[in-house]
């Protein structure tokens, strides 16, 4: 079962003249539990609206939708919320943390509302992830890759099963950056999905497979499409690939080279954001999506 | 649970106002003035209403019964005077003969009302001598006349060529009365040979008591024919009172403007600090605060703002109404501690709060539905 996955979904948005802008046209898209996929492609190729859909942001204006095998493509309002916060993780360039709230309150604020106090809990996501000494300090005290990773914490507190992230290392030096896309390596050796819209090529070396999104259309969006179309096998693929990321030593100067295997697991589709990746990834998506619908 | 939401919602919301101390403080600042207008005013109203029915209120404790002329009742017979005590009941009836006569002291005289009277005491009392049981002999004088003649207790008094002697001084009648006691003098029953009463006084405790006594009257002895007048003033202290109730609605309505005035500072201070505050509300939303949650912050920070006006505006209210007492001898303590001036204060705290709640819930009610992709993009 993947972990978030999109069946030819369409995103128009009413145009300023006639025509409606097409920002995600027919995109068939899966990510595994434990797969770190990036997301290229030139600005105002629709890779924002492409996150803010999987993110229960923004609902599609056709196909499907599902959050771990449920069906989630129109929801509520109330119950989009709900599905974000028990699912869904996010990391934004701009961290995006509350200035009047310490660290560890950032990162519970998803729960804040709860009767369940989660601040154990953050203050154990922070001691991991190194800022066991900056619990009570407030944003402004923080660094930007200490603030980076406070956004991490906060994203992981409701243990979810994707982790989105939009251009995570955009406003980071390449040091802090490369500090942050490892510890998305870690997180997804816990299980979680992460997918990462990004113009940073450290990004494209961290991650597990790299798709390219163009004028709306995806390439390369269907992790386990080369494994056949059986759903078992789309899982025993899904698992194989989780291992092999999951083992590999989470060495911060991982080049390039060492990616490029795991990807061809994948049909090759991932490589270079180029012309090669051309149009393998799609073909197989339409009656495979019919069939895996849950 | 949610008492936990809301006392995180407070907690937040008061930081969040920490944030911009000057924005708050001057919010806050619009609300105690506008707090501090109603209350005063409204208070005063009723420190004027209150003080005029302290000073005016007994015109209309008292109901005199004369015979109806028009209708050929020359006096009021003893058959009229139980009627009338059947009707009214608990207060006290006293009937007077009533006559002018020259009254003549020792070294002075002038004419004056001239009453006869059984039982003085039921409506009278004394400021010097007693009065008695049963009035039978010797003359009651009125503070009016005792100090025009400069007659006191056991001194010979001439009334209409007669000699008599004062039994007792009224004490001086704080109130408007139309029997004018001050400059009368009352004598026994005996000493007048008419066969009727000119009048009946009724002496009741309260305004509302003389005028359920008076329409008693009106009911009962003028069933079948308007055989008395009746002469009350409750009527002309319920005008007084309309008149200063709508004086105090209008004190409160001049203090309301300014309240209203706080108001729109409030929805300005949470429209600025929502659109401000736009990308973190969006935040919140999209990892999964709910639209409801969001609403409550924002709602607990106008809520604070207003609490806090009301309460800063409702202390300078009793510091002020506490200067006055203090300063101005005319103002009564009593008065100025009386129970209804806190039913002003309380409403005034209320509206205080309430304002902050009506005008924070827009801004609140926006954000919290603001799109968070909308929110986020900016």
């Amino acid at each position: 079962m993947y972990s978030v996955e999109l069946r030819g979904v369409r995103k128009r948005y009413p145009g300023g003249g006639s025509d409606p802008v097409v920002a995600l046209d027919d995109v068939d898209f899966a990510v595994e539990p434990g797969e770190f996929v990036a997301v290229v492609g030139p600005s105002g190729s629709g890779k924002s609206t492409l996150l803010n859909v999987l993110g229960l942001l923004d609902d599609p204006t056709g196909g499907r939708r599902l959050l771990s095998g449920t069906d989630v493509t129109s929801l509520s309002v109330a119950e989009r919320t709900a599905a974000r916060k028990d699912s869904i993780g996010f990391v934004f360039q701009d961290f995006h943390l509350l200035p009047t709230l310490t660290a560890v309150e950032n990162v519970t604020l998803p729960t804040a509302f709860d009767p369940d106090d989660a601040s154990d809990r953050a203050a154990s996501l922070l001691e991991r992830f190194g800022l066991g000494d900056r619990l009570d300090h407030e944003p402004a005290e923080l660094s930007g890759g200490q603030k980076q990773r406070v956004a991490i914490a906060r994203s992981l507190i409701n243990e979810p099963a994707v982790l989105l992230a939009d251009e995570p290392t955009g406003n980071l030096d390449t040091e802090t950056g490369e500090a942050i896309l490892a510890e998305f390596e870690r997180v997804k050796r816990e299980g979680v999905a992460v997918v990462a819209v990004t113009h940073d090529p450290l990004v494209e070396r961290f991650a597990d497979r790299v798709v390219e999104l163009t004028d709306g259309v995806l390439v390369g969006g269907e992790a386990a499409s080369a494994s056949g179309d059986a759903t078992d096998d789309a899982g025993t693929a899904g698992r194989s690939l989780h291992t092999a990321g999951g083992d590999e030593p989470p060495e911060r100067e991982r080049s390039p080279g060492d990616g490029e295997p795991l990807r061809d697991l994948f049909g090759g589709s991932g490589g270079d954001p180029g012309p090669a990746a051309g149009g393998s990834g799609r073909g197989t998506d339409g009656p495979e999506g019919g069939g895996e619908g849950r | 649970m949610t008492l936990v939401a809301w006392r995180q919602s407070v907690a937040m919301a008061a930081r969040n106002l920490r944030r911009n101390r000057v924005r708050t403080v001057l919010a806050v600042l619009g609300v105690a003035i506008g707090v501090f207008a109603v209350a005063t005013l409204g208070v005063f109203g009723n420190v004027l209403a209150l003080g005029a029915d302290d000073a005016i209120g007994d015109i209309g404790t008292q109901v005199v019964i004369s015979p109806n002329a028009d209708a050929g009742v020359e006096s009021l017979s003893a058959a009229d005077v139980a009627a009338i005590r059947r009707a009214v009941g608990e207060p006290a009836v006293v009937p007077l003969y009533a006559d002018g006569a020259i009254v003549a002291g020792p070294t002075d005289q002038q004419f004056a009302t001239v009453y006869g009277v059984e039982r003085p005491g039921a409506a009278f009392s004394a400021a010097d001598g007693s009065l008695p049981e049963r009035h039978r002999d010797g003359a009651i004088v009125g503070a009016g006349i005792a100090e025009d003649l400069d007659v006191g207790v056991g001194d010979r008094l001439e009334v209409a060529g007669a000699q008599t002697r004062v039994v007792a001084v009224l004490a001086e009648s704080r109130t408007f009365s139309p029997v004018a006691p001050d400059d009368a003098v009352f004598l026994p029953e005996s000493a007048f040979a008419a066969d009727g009463y000119t009048q009946v006084l009724i002496v009741s405790g309260s305004g509302t008591e003389a005028r359920a006594a008076a329409d008693a009257v009106r009911e009962s002895v003028n069933a079948r024919e308007d055989r008395v007048d009746v002469f009350e003033l409750a009527a002309v202290v319920d005008e007084i009172n309309e008149f200063f109730d709508l004086l105090g609605t209008f004190l409160l309505g001049l203090g309301g403007i300014s309240l209203v005035v706080a108001g729109v500072s409030i929805l300005n201070v949470m429209l600025m600090s929502t659109v401000e505050r736009r990308q973190e509300i969006g935040v919140m939303r999209a990892v999964g605060v709910t639209r409801r949650d969001v609403l409550r912050v924002l709602l607990a920070e106008a809520g604070l703002i207003g609490a806090l006006g009301a309460i800063i505006g409702t202390a300078a209210t009793v510091a002020v109404v506490a200067g006055l007492v203090v300063s101005t001898p005319a103002v009564d303590t009593a008065i100025a501690l009386d129970p209804t001036n806190g039913y002003y204060l309380l409403l005034a705290l209320g509206f205080g709060v309430g304002v902050g709640l009506v005008s924070g819930a827009y801004p609140a009610w926006k954000a919290a539905n603001e799109r968070p992709v909308e929110a986020l993009r900016s």
